[in-house]
């Protein structure tokens, strides 16, 4: 079948009443997420997760999906409104975006925000469709070697990018990587680490471990602070943006959109790389750089482009590769897995409908989040209004249910309250959770294909520096580990961070 | 002590404990990996970036950075109150059941961090645990523990 009739497959899965009612689901409740702070969308997503098992794999991965881009055109509103971002991806929106509000122009920032993510989330889900399928073809070719290696690469790249000291991080991935050994090896049949708890024979389960860590530990810190915000009290008004504003914003969307979709393709960027990166771009490039920070709509218009990008891109390894470039995409990754479907090159000629329905699913998504944050910015705004001492007893007991309705066991909930705790901890401590959970989804694999390699090499830990892809691969690998140790980098690092 | 050197520390010995730990599973030779071999790795790698961020954090203590108190400032005993009442749903879920243990545990919630008044505390609760109720058991069919009246 060709590209044209598998997008209109495509087209008659995600038009299916149910993936229509499942799509607005997702992209209703991903809104809600980006709206209300608090939960994050790899939060929502573990919650729901358990919900899904009663429906098709399609259905849900549509969904799931829809609350990832919807977080992010949920997350503006936040941002725009009350200088508190909804999602880590809208905190530089709060720099221009929150000054707009102030001088009388919360509406089109608001609506450049919408705009901008409509374009860019289209064009990325195009360049999902010409990318993808190709892709998974040339990965058809790779071998353990080169499995091992981009797993490498991703978990890096995501350590490499990490805030505070790159040890805190390698440490997180590590501790991942050991709770993907916890359970039964596949390889041998020996349980690990169960302590002789039956239930850990499947390993430690990826819904609890991440409600815990972005869900629990989350309130917990919340209720330490303070938990009242104020909310923009002027009257919303002319939510489409002028000509002006769309002369000064063309550009900054299109660069945003190229920049997000290639930065959420890597392993280990994603929507929050992808917004810093566009709003220092779009400064560098300005005639007035000193006016950013004062309510520019390019400030808007460039980083809400780049985060729904790079929600595009983000699916291009996890489709054709099955690495996750980010925790979301490795709980997407756990679920299908979960559903019985082998995500990675196989992935788009097994399961077209879910492939190409996911994707078309994307586009009629974007088109309805247009439609709910410009008509109903209303709605949006008294939802900042409900306090959060209601809410958090909400999102815990969400998470309780979750935890416990996946497997109906108390173990799962108890351990998603122990992972809440070391979630709590490590916020303190400052470590990052993400670089953890992206290595306990690709501990399992990362484990056999380098068993598999060093069979294959009969016992050489060089093979992987022998095979063309692999040894490019691994090499830029190394790079990242040892580039902060250059004495340039080290000069530059506090300009990186700001 | 300062924060990093404490974690780092702590992160060091179980980086020990799972290197000692895997032991057992046999680690193998590189030709043939055996089950013990990949965590004894991992073990290992903890215990090096862990002595490497303990000898980081010390040398910037010694540079004189300062360092924060981790509950200075901010209301710690709630953090405790949501956990002693995450652990008490766990405990309690299978002796009372799905709908008492979720009524009691939004009532505790809704009264024990920022004090709502009884007849919002009560109703909240109850209204609450009935729509989790109706949205888990009855329409999405999860098995949820029953209690007293079989709810």
């Amino acid at each position: 079948m060709d590209f044209f009739g598998n997008a209109l497959m495509g087209f008659q899965v995600a038009l299916q009443p149910i993936n229509l009612m499942f799509c607005f689901l997702g992209v209703v409740t991903g809104t809600l997420v980006g709206v209300l702070p608090g939960l994050g969308p790899v939060g929502a997503m573990s919650l729901l997760l358990p919900t899904t098992f009663h429906v098709s794999p399609v259905s849900a991965i549509i969904m799931l999906a829809g609350i990832y881009y919807g977080a992010m055109y949920g997350g503006s509103t936040t941002s725009i409104l009350v200088n508190i971002p909804g999602e880590a991806a809208s905190v530089v929106t709060c720099l221009d975006g929150y000054k707009m509000a102030l001088q009388g122009r919360a509406g089109p920032a608001l609506g450049i925000s919408a705009f901008g993510s409509l374009i860019a989330g289209t064009l990325s889900v195009m360049g999902l469709m010409f990318i993808a399928p190709p892709l998974a073809e040339i990965a058809l070719r790779f071998g353990p070697p080169e499995y091992f290696s981009l797993m490498i690469l991703g978990l890096t790249i995501l350590t490499f990018l990490a805030s505070g000291p790159m040890w805190k991080a390698l440490l997180m991935a590590a501790l991942g990587l050991f709770l993907g050994c916890i359970g039964m090896d596949p390889d041998s049949g020996t349980f690990r680490f169960t302590g002789g708890i039956l239930e850990l024979s499947d390993g430690v389960g990826l819904v609890p471990v991440a409600m815990g860590l972005f869900g629990i530990s989350e309130v917990m810190l919340n209720v330490e602070q303070s938990m009242g915000r104020s909310v923009f009290q002027t009257k919303i008004k002319n939510l489409l943006p002028t000509l002006q504003d769309w002369r000064a914003s063309f550009w900054p969307i299109i660069r945003g959109t190229i920049l997000g979709f290639f930065l959420g393709i890597l392993p280990g960027g994603g929507a929050v790389i992808s917004s810093f990166v566009s709003y220092a771009v779009e400064k560098k490039i300005s005639p007035h750089p000193e006016k950013f920070g004062t309510g520019m709509i390019a400030g808007v218009a460039g980083p809400e482009s780049a985060n729904n990008a790079a929600t595009g891109g983000a699916f291009i390894p996890l489709l054709t590769l099955a690495i996750p470039a980010n925790a979301v995409m490795a709980l997407l990754l756990g679920a299908l897995i979960i559903y019985g479907i082998k995500p990675g090159p196989m992935l788009v000629k097994e399961h077209p409908a879910l492939f190409w329905g996911v994707i078309a699913s994307m586009y009629l998504g974007n088109v309805m989040l247009l439609i709910l944050n410009l008509p109903l910015i209303g709605l949006w705004v008294k939802l900042l209004k409900v306090p959060y001492p209601i809410l958090f007893p909400l999102i815990l007991l969400f998470c309780l249910i979750g935890s416990y309705s996946l497997n109906n066991s108390i173990l799962e909930m108890g351990l998603m309250v122990l992972f809440g705790v070391i979630g709590y901890l490590f916020k303190k401590f400052q470590y990052e959770a993400a670089p953890m959970v992206l290595a306990l989804v690709l501990g399992p694999m990362m484990e056999h294909s380098f068993r598999q390699s060093l069979a294959m090499s009969d016992g050489s830990p060089f093979f992987f520096f022998q095979r063309p892809i692999s040894s490019v691969i691994m090499g830029l690998a190394f790079f990242l580990l040892i580039f902060p140790l250059l004495p340039w980098f080290k000069r530059k690092r506090p300009a990186f961070s700001e | 002590m300062n924060h990093d050197q404490i974690s780092s520390a702590g992160l060091f010995v179980i980086g020990l404990a799972i290197c000692l730990g895997s032991i057992p599973y046999k680690l193998g030779s590189f030709s043939t990996p055996e089950s013990g071999f990949m965590p004894f790795l991992i073990g290992m790698a903890i215990t090096v970036f862990s002595a490497v961020g303990f000898i980081h954090s010390t040398m910037r203590k010694k540079n004189g950075e300062e360092w924060s108190s981790l509950m200075r400032g901010v209301r710690w005993q709630n953090s405790l109150i949501i956990l002693a009442s995450l652990w008490g749903y766990v405990f309690l879920l299978m002796p009372l059941g799905f709908f008492l243990c979720t009524t009691l545990f939004m009532a505790f919630l809704f009264r024990a961090i920022v004090p709502h008044r009884w007849p919002l505390v009560i109703g909240g609760a109850l209204l609450t645990s009935t729509a989790a109720y109706v949205l888990f058991e009855v329409w999405l069919k999860a098995q949820l523990p029953k209690g007293l009246w079989g709810i």
